[in-house]
């Protein structure tokens, strides 16, 4: 019974943390702009971010080691330093994105202005890394965060004319007023939003914190294999939300109220409650996630003690990154920066990203020194390939794409 | 490329300081991590403190902090301000390096203790197990 209880709690967890600020802003504004036609692309993205949280798991469990580390040693200092650059500015703007989400989720529910929010919600983020345990920290916001199937609900009470969702989902085309290069840039976004680069380091040295070992790996791939696809059912959810509400009126959604104003249509009140309550989770624990991430990456690369299974005082620097990190975006969105905004670029960027973090994980998964007995199998890498060719295009034709299209406007 | 004291290789196993060495993981005998091996000091035998690979090499200590960024944009820093491991502390080389020693007798790692000791310690809760 303990043990059943234990997978179920693994898969609502997962299904829970899956989603995040870039997911819902992507999504909604994927959705009132296009419809269900970029619904394939959260599935090519969660397959594989599937794939590669898998991987990354099982190398943490069977080596001990986590991502940052291996990539400096596979890499060596020069590229592996260019790398941490790259995605430590990434992660710190996916960050700020997540603060703001806070913030803004917070207004929606007090309508109090989001920059005395901010703050609040910024100290808020760092007591919990400096007081709450790893995994009381993961379940909570995880299973909290499970409350956003209210966007399923809704859209289940919003009645939508089913059969024109499928055909946009199944027979995709470009409306004409959208042109073919924004449809793009938005499938780039949607897979950057899917597969950001923080969960695998987050995922990865998540497994050393709470030591996992090969014993656990099945629960592990349980827990990815059932949660994410649920996750990216909600993401799509929140598309089709936006798509039925906005895509017929022409509104291109461009605040947190109008993403949530589907929800509030179809459920009143209670719903939007609800709905608040989830995306401050969701925020709040990716918020979390990213902040760790920080800390893990440089603290990895640095080979520094890190962790939040010791005391901060044993992971001194480590814990002092986070909380310069957490300060900066702070102050970047104490200037009045569009938090939606930022989480547009972050999801951008974020697949600009893919390779510096997925083709290092590859072959260290493949690598038997690390790994023993447990490389890859044949199938797994013939998978993995793909994907690689997939993150290559999307990370070459994102810059030019965002170019054109004057960043999708 | 420098052959490593013989003492220290079992019969067999080559070590390829690039490969093997450089850019791993420190731990130390508890298993905290130290550093990275940021660069090493080789020395001649005949006492050279710059071999020039005519003579027969050996590690003498491996080097973190300041010498990562004159490895990455390149140049040399006196070796005054060189942080020595000694190669006499390494226990065991594997995917990490295992030293023999705790890494709070460790000069390398006096910015974890002067970062703990000015500020994480003066948080309150910095020196708590979280809860």
């Amino acid at each position: 019974m303990k043990k059943i209880l234990g997978v179920a709690l693994g898969i609502l967890t997962a299904i829970g943390g899956f989603l995040d600020i870039g997911d819902l802003v992507t999504n909604a504004v994927v959705g009132s702009r296009f419809g269900l036609s970029l619904a394939w692309v959260v599935v090519v993205g969660v397959v594989g971010i599937c794939l590669f949280a898998q991987m990354s798991g099982k190398v943490a469990a069977v080596s001990g080691r986590a991502t940052f580390e291996i990539i400096r040693e596979r890499l060596g200092a020069r590229a592996a330093g260019a790398n941490l650059g790259a995605s430590f500015l990434i992660n710190l703007l996916t960050l700020t994105a997540e603060v703001g989400g806070i913030a803004l989720a917070l207004q929606l529910a007090s309508s109090v202005e989001p920059r005395l929010w901010i703050p609040v919600a910024g100290l808020a983020v760092w007591l919990v890394i400096w007081r709450t345990r790893f995994s009381i920290m993961e379940n909570v916001t995880g299973l909290v965060g499970l409350t956003l199937i209210v966007f399923a609900v809704a859209l289940f009470l919003l009645g939508p004319d089913w059969s024109t969702l499928a055909d946009q989902a199944l027979h995709p085309r470009v409306s004409a007023q959208e042109g073919l290069a924004s449809y793009w840039y938005y499938a780039i976004a949607l897979f950057g939003a899917a597969m950001t680069p923080y969960e695998v380091f987050f995922f990865s040295s998540g497994a050393v914190e709470e030591r996992w070992t090969i014993k656990d790996l099945s629960q592990s791939r349980l827990n990815v294999l059932v949660g994410f696809p649920f996750g990216g059912v909600l993401s799509v959810a929140i598309a089709a939300c936006a798509a039925v509400v906005f895509l017929p009126k022409g509104v291109e959604v461009s605040s947190l109220s109008q993403i949530v104003l589907p929800v509030a249509l179809a459920g009143g009140k209670l719903a939007l409650a609800v709905v608040i309550v989830g995306i401050v989770a969701a925020t709040f624990g990716a918020a979390l996630e990213t902040s760790l991430s920080s800390g893990y990456t440089l603290a990895q690369f640095m080979g520094w003690s890190w962790g939040k299974f010791r005391r901060p005082a044993r992971a001194a620097r480590f814990h002092l990154t986070m909380i310069i990190c957490l300060v900066v975006a702070v102050g970047v969105l104490m200037t009045s920066v569009n938090p939606i905004a930022v989480t547009e670029y972050s999801v951008v960027f974020s697949a600009v990203a893919l390779p510096l973090t997925y083709l290092p994980i590859l072959v260290v998964a493949n690598d038997p020194e690390y790994m023993g007995e447990h490389v890859n199998g044949r199938l797994t890498n013939a998978f993995a390939l793909v994907y690689l060719v997939i993150i290559v295009v999307a990370s070459v034709a994102a810059i030019p794409l965002m170019i054109v299209t004057g960043a999708g406007s | 490329m420098s052959d490593l004291p013989q003492d220290r290789r079992p019969p067999g196993l080559m070590l390829d300081a690039r490969l093997h060495l450089l850019d791993r993981q420190i731990l130390d005998v508890d298993g905290t991590p130290v550093c990275t091996v940021d660069d090493l000091e080789l020395h001649g035998l005949d006492g050279s403190d710059r071999p020039d690979g005519t003579q027969p090499t050996v590690v003498t200590s491996l080097l973190s902090g300041a010498v990562l960024t004159t490895r990455i944009f390149g140049g040399r820093p006196p070796p005054s301000r060189w942080h020595r491991i000694r190669w006499t502390h390494v226990s065991d080389v594997g995917t990490t390096l295992r030293l023999g020693v705790r890494s709070a007798e460790l000069d390398v790692t006096w910015p974890e203790r002067w970062i703990r000791d000015q500020i994480i310690r003066r948080i309150p809760g910095g020196s708590h197990d979280p809860g």
